[in-house]
């Protein structure tokens, strides 16, 4: 009868313990499952209260502009026209690095930038703008003559003024009925073109930043034609189906200076919420995401201050169009009877040009890591190198115990360039032009007059050395869940972050001693339970029954 | 008198070089203007009817050299630009002029063709 009780109540028990459990839990599972904005982590409800404003709108119809119904006959005369109305933009404009192309550095009689004293491993140099070459990506109409061309960033349409004012000329005086009603068709749709005017939009950005280094994708890895119209899979910022931005939602722009470059302002200096300011001259994913972007006692949010958010939600670049990764300029010059020639390879890219050597191209490329402060060291063409080992023309400033900065990816593009082997300095052959390299494949003249434009003396021999150029990658971050998972880096063996040295990364890492006192830990509870199991079976065996 | 004939001389060099390097020079007698234009509006209408996916031209000047297009001009063998029906409507002045354009921007010749 005892017996019975006892079965009893042990049997009421657990199901009441059933009961409490399943009455506890369901509805938490349930209520999860019910609101999920509860569950949001507070990084995304950050970046969608600081772009929800953003939705821009005008007062100004340019198509209703009377000025802008002129028969135009040349660039400069649009520009005359816009600026009527917006009386400074030229001159704010001509004071910004995207028109002189030059920034002062720290080092003194030193400028940066193409114009500058700056050079790296693609087309070198722009050589005081004397490359004329370079200059099809100058916002002016005719290089850097005369006035600034407003519609490269502002006009909605892709338009060839150039060939059209220029076919206007030719036509001008032919009395032809064809060619009278040719040149009126030329001169409609130059002003179709004109009345379209626009806030910067990708393609305007993109004509020359996605074509850097002369071709599509050639020199970031991160920026390509893709990004025009990507989508979520490539980028979740700038897909139509995603955020949608434009560049200029993260290059914010003060008087024509768009944020962004990297060598003047680091992006550890300010690290401004876009709430706090809308208008910070550095917009980095912190802006929006703040320092804790993940859910509420995720381990993820314990690696912000160490860690960039694009090393983890940018495992690949180049995921859409090739990225150019090695450049070798000691093959350069190679002629077929007498003439350049391409020879093109894989992806339908060249992989030799006369004019420019070798290259290699490579798609969905795993980044390299390292600790980046938002500042980069760089070799100009003043700097003294060692030609006997690899030259790192620009390369990330920081270190662990740099507070400012974190682990961040990077596209390293490697290639061989010339160098002066007596002065012991990097030089900027001319390429472009009747006397340039493209031209006379004479690359001792090239470097001759090229280092001239420069100012830089030459002396008269080169030698060819390894080079690398680092580029920060930042834009094509992908779909949280094609982010990375813990162990591509905290993975013993092929550790993305094997190259980062010097800081005990948990998973890759191992220390004896800590490793012995786990052992000894573990083994220790494995006895202790098997001590205390043994223990109980021997002095309670039998006594229940 | 020495110096007259000399004069005279140079005088009618001079012209004779010039009639020379008019007759001598190469290549068809068109407008290559036009022809550029001309030639848009024919892929713009065998875009218009769907017979091309795209009004741009796919076809450059630059993708032949000068004696190619000379045999397909002069053979009027169109159909490497597709288009047929645009191609069998075009007068002779017009295909003169887009025979010119493609001539003069030809791979081979001193000003090939870019993308404009």
């Amino acid at each position: 009868m005892g017996k019975l009780k006892s079965s009893q109540g042990k049997l009421i028990l657990r199901i009441c313990l059933t009961l409490i459990f399943t009455v506890g839990i369901l509805p938490a599972a349930f209520a999860a499952k019910k609101v999920p904005a509860m569950d949001e982590a507070l990084g995304i409800k950050l970046a969608k209260q600081a772009v929800r404003a953003d939705k821009h709108w005008t007062t100004t119809d340019h198509s209703k502009m009377e000025i802008l119904k002129q028969p135009f006959t040349s660039g400069d005369q649009i520009t005359k026209a816009c600026l009527s109305c917006h009386t400074d933009a030229s001159m704010q404009f001509e004071k910004t690095i995207h028109w002189t192309w030059k920034v002062p550095s720290d080092k003194e009689g030193i400028m940066n930038g193409k114009a500058g004293h700056a050079i790296n491993n693609f087309c070198i140099s722009g050589n005081a703008m004397e490359d004329k070459g370079c200059l099809s990506c100058h916002a002016g109409w005719n290089g850097t003559e005369g006035e600034v061309n407003c519609l490269a960033c502002h006009g909605a349409e892709k338009f060839n003024y150039k060939e059209a004012f220029e076919d206007l000329k030719a036509f001008e005086g032919d009395k032809d009925p064809d060619t009278l009603e040719l040149a009126k068709e030329i001169q409609t749709n130059v002003s179709n073109a004109v009345n379209k005017i626009t806030l910067p939009q990708r393609e305007n950005c993109g004509e020359c930043h996605f074509k850097g280094g002369g071709g599509d994708g050639v020199k970031h890895g991160d920026l390509d034609t893709s990004l025009a119209e990507p989508n979520k899979m490539l980028d979740v910022h700038m897909a139509a189906e995603g955020a949608n931005f434009t560049c200029t939602r993260c290059h914010t722009t003060v008087k024509h200076n768009i944020a962004g470059r990297l060598y003047t302002r680091p992006a550890a200096a300010e690290r401004k919420s876009l709430i706090q300011d809308d208008m910070a001259t550095k917009i980095t994913c912190e802006s929006c995401h703040s320092n804790l972007p993940h859910k509420t006692d995720s381990k993820m949010n314990d690696h912000t201050d160490k860690v960039a958010c694009q090393s983890c939600h940018i495992p690949e670049f180049a995921r859409v169009n090739p990225t150019i990764m090695w450049w070798d300029w000691t093959k350069a010059g190679d002629l077929k009877d007498g003439k350049p020639y391409i020879v093109e390879g894989e992806f339908n890219k060249p992989t030799y040009k006369s004019i420019k050597g070798e290259f290699k191209w490579e798609k969905n490329v795993q980044p390299e890591y390292f600790w980046y402060n938002g500042s980069f060291a760089n070799i100009g063409i003043k700097d003294k190198i060692d030609p006997a080992g690899i030259v790192q023309v620009s390369h990330p400033l920081g270190d662990k115990n740099d507070p400012d900065a974190r682990i961040h990816p990077f596209k390293i593009h490697r290639g061989k360039q010339p160098y002066d082997k007596i002065n012991k300095q990097m030089v900027a052959p001319l390429l472009s032009g009747p006397n340039g390299f493209w031209t006379t494949f004479d690359m001792n003249d090239a470097i001759t007059r090229g280092n001239k434009t420069l100012g830089v003396p030459y002396s008269g021999e080169f030698d060819y050395v390894e080079t690398t150029y680092a580029f920060p990658i930042t834009h094509m971050v992908a779909p949280r869940e094609n982010a990375l998972n813990c162990t591509q880096c905290h993975i013993r063996e092929n550790s993305r972050l094997a190259s980062i040295t010097g800081i005990y990364l948990p998973g890759r890492d191992r220390s004896n001693f800590i490793d012995s006192l786990g052992m000894i830990a573990v083994l220790g509870a494995l006895i202790g339970v098997l001590l205390h199991g043994l223990g109980r079976f021997f002095t309670r065996n039998g006594k229940e029954e | 008198m020495f110096k007259k004939v000399f004069i005279t001389g140079i005088i009618v060099l001079f012209t004779l070089g010039s009639i020379c390097a008019a007759f001598a020079s190469e290549g068809p007698a068109g407008n290559k203007r036009k022809g550029k234009y001309t030639y848009r509006k024919v892929v713009k209408a065998c875009f218009d009817r769907g017979a091309v996916d795209s009004e741009t031209p796919k076809v450059s000047p630059a993708d032949k050299k000068q004696a190619e297009w000379t045999a397909i001009f002069e053979g009027k063998e169109f159909s490497v630009f597709g288009c047929d029906q645009e191609w069998a409507g075009i007068s002779d002045d017009d295909a003169l002029d887009i025979y010119s354009y493609f001539y003069n921007f030809a791979a081979d010749s001193p000003t090939p063709a870019t993308c404009k």
